[in-house]
């Protein structure tokens, strides 16, 4: 063994003063994160091919029917323009489970370690994640549900369907409805994956507690238990992709404050855990 | 928050003072108290589950003590505004998704700070994985692993580095790395704390040691002194002429054994006083050597109550 003589006068190290933490630098940081991973490009292509996808194949069937069937065939199927976009409630799922792993494949993999040594004060990252998360959905949501809009009117364009514009009554709030849906579920789904911290328990919170208990309640026998289930997390959105509003349980505005609520609880339950609770 | 007012924090420098950490009932960290001083290795020894990642884990705010306070650099962790360049942590071998790319994950880590890509290719140069930079993590060794798991902790170029077995996984060439590059970034005034439980590892590597069993401290002392300071030197003698020598030794404080014919293990001299002795009386040697303690040695002998504590306990439980 040998002795390390330690320097009378050991040197001094200083830290390079360029390299600062910062909001923009967290932004910066979830986006690298989120498209490096190959599961988020996959899950955003599911995502879109079964919104996207039904939506253009019931076009298609309605277009035939039509052709062969005319008045009576449309009047059997009761279709509108906007029921063909219908997909797009369902593939809210997708979205929502990839804004659990969003978060929680960060606890699972052990990389929460790092990110949080480098972001100690924590609620830096959620918020990043946030932004990130939902404006990703936003944007290409945005573009999907326009694109299978003017896409499925094409297809439709000589049944009774077609001749849809934008500017028609309920048509761009329906449209725009689907896209705030899937954001607020994606979200939802994020802030579950920060609570939780386990991806399987997260995913399976959401399917049961979000999807399948709402549509339980109402077939239970207890009126009360009925008259909660529209205020319920997965219910809420549910008015903004209504054509017509005239017979929903919860108005457009209540619809919006509620999703705010929910927000809030998520969010700052969220929050405060990944403050108080050990890495 | 500014400075701690105190005035006696060297730039960084590791406090810990009276750390605490529970784990529902578990005690993991016991009333602990030490300093990691810069411009030198200091390793930090124990038993695996004595509370050495715990310690780590609540120097860079990732466990919150349940009493006691960690600074480093007179600080909080949570304080600081580029922690980054502060402290750099390895704390467990391949925490990284296994879908990144090394790049990829390393670049994210970088944004936070606005550190450029530059370094980024600069700290992956340093660990060696130029090759497989691109490469998605799952297929990564555990050598692989730990050397991007210290490109993570490089990265900010920080004044603290704290590394928890970063030896784990490397091959002998990876070991030799490490032991150079932690050197030569302890001379040039940084912290260096490491851990493990491999005492012949730190003994080749560390100038310090601070060595914990049960969350408690046992030592904190340089290398040489936790050996000398424990066992003591034994001179070692190798003679045709054992009993005679033997004989001619004898005195007040002084311990001779014999384990096999023709060997004596002295206690109690030097190694001169023994030759001198030898030469005056015309015995002949063969050997003479200055046996030391190895630091395995001694700390077996320190944890030894703590780890049999903790084996009658386990018992306890089972029956």
């Amino acid at each position: 063994m040998t002795t390390t003589m330690l320097a009378e006068t050991p040197a001094t190290y200083s830290p390079p003063k360029q390299f600062r933490l910062s909001g923009l630098g967290l932004l910066r940081s979830e986006w690298t994160k989120f498209w490096s991973l190959r599961s988020s490009w996959i899950v955003m292509v599911c995502a879109a091919a079964f919104g996207a996808g039904i939506g253009i194949a019931l076009a298609f069937d309605y277009a035939a029917d039509a052709d062969t069937g005319g008045e009576a065939a449309e009047a059997q199927m009761g279709l509108s323009a906007l029921d063909v976009m219908f997909g797009f409630g369902m593939s809210a799922v997708f979205i929502a489970v990839l804004g659990v792993l969003f978060i929680s494949g960060e606890y699972t993999t052990g990389s929460i370690r790092s990110t949080m040594s480098a972001a100690p004060k924590r609620t830096g990252v959620l918020w990043a994640k946030t932004a990130v998360f939902g404006t990703i959905v936003l944007a290409v949501y945005a573009a999907l549900l326009l694109a299978t809009f003017f896409v499925t009117q094409l297809i439709m364009a000589d049944t009774p369907a077609g001749g849809v514009g934008l500017g028609d009554t309920g048509v761009f709030r329906v449209l725009s409805g689907y896209v705030v849906t899937t954001v607020y579920l994606g979200l939802l789904g994020l802030a579950l994956g920060a609570i939780l911290r386990n991806s399987a328990g997260s995913i399976s919170f959401y399917i049961g507690a979000i999807m399948v208990l709402p549509m339980l309640m109402v077939q239970l026998p207890w009126q009360w238990v009925r008259d909660i289930a529209p205020y319920t997390p997965g219910n809420v959105p549910n008015t903004l992709t209504m054509p017509d509003t005239a017979g929903a349980q919860l108005s457009l505005g209540q619809s919006w404050a509620w999703m705010g609520v929910w927000m809030v609880v998520s969010f700052g339950l969220a929050a405060v855990l990944l403050k108080r609770r050990d890495v | 928050m500014g400075r701690v007012p105190c005035g006696r924090s060297v730039g960084g420098m590791i406090e810990i003072e009276h750390l605490t950490k529970r784990y529902g009932k578990k005690t993991a960290v016991d009333d602990l108290s030490f300093t990691v001083k810069p411009g030198v290795v200091t390793g930090f020894l124990g038993p695996n589950g004595a509370g050495k990642s715990t310690t780590m884990r609540a120097i860079v705010g990732l466990d919150a003590p349940t009493a006691g306070t960690v600074r480093v650099n007179g600080r909080r962790y949570n304080q600081f505004r580029s922690p980054m360049t502060e402290v750099g942590a390895l704390l467990e071998a391949k925490s990284v998704h296994a879908g990144r790319s090394a790049y990829k994950h390393l670049l994210a880590l970088a944004h936070t700070h606005s550190i450029p890509k530059r370094r980024v290719r600069e700290v992956i140069d340093t660990v060696g994985l130029s090759d497989v930079a691109g490469k998605r993590v799952g297929g990564f060794s555990l050598g692989m692993g730990q050397r991007l798991g210290i490109a993570v902790a490089l990265l900010g170029d920080p004044a603290v580095l704290i590394l928890d077995e970063p030896v784990n996984g490397l091959d002998p060439d990876g070991v030799r790395w490490i032991r150079q590059l932690l050197k030569s970034l302890a001379a040039e005034g940084r912290t260096v704390f490491l851990s493990s439980h491999l005492m012949s590892e730190l003994s080749q590597t560390a100038d310090h040691l601070v060595v914990i069993g049960q969350g408690k401290l046992l030592a904190d002392t340089t290398v040489d002194d936790f050996v000398n300071g424990r066992s003591g030197e034994k001179v070692k003698v190798v003679s045709p002429d054992a009993a005679a020598l033997a004989e001619r030794l004898q005195g007040p404080g002084i311990a001779i054994s014999s384990p096999k014919t023709g060997v004596l293990e002295i206690q109690g001299t030097e190694a001169a006083v023994v030759g001198t002795t030898a030469a005056a009386h015309g015995l002949v040697l063969h050997e003479l050597s200055i046996q030391r303690a190895s630091l395995e040695d001694v700390f077996m002998e320190l944890t030894a109550d703590v780890v049999e504590y903790q084996q009658t306990r386990k018992e306890g439980v089972a029956a």
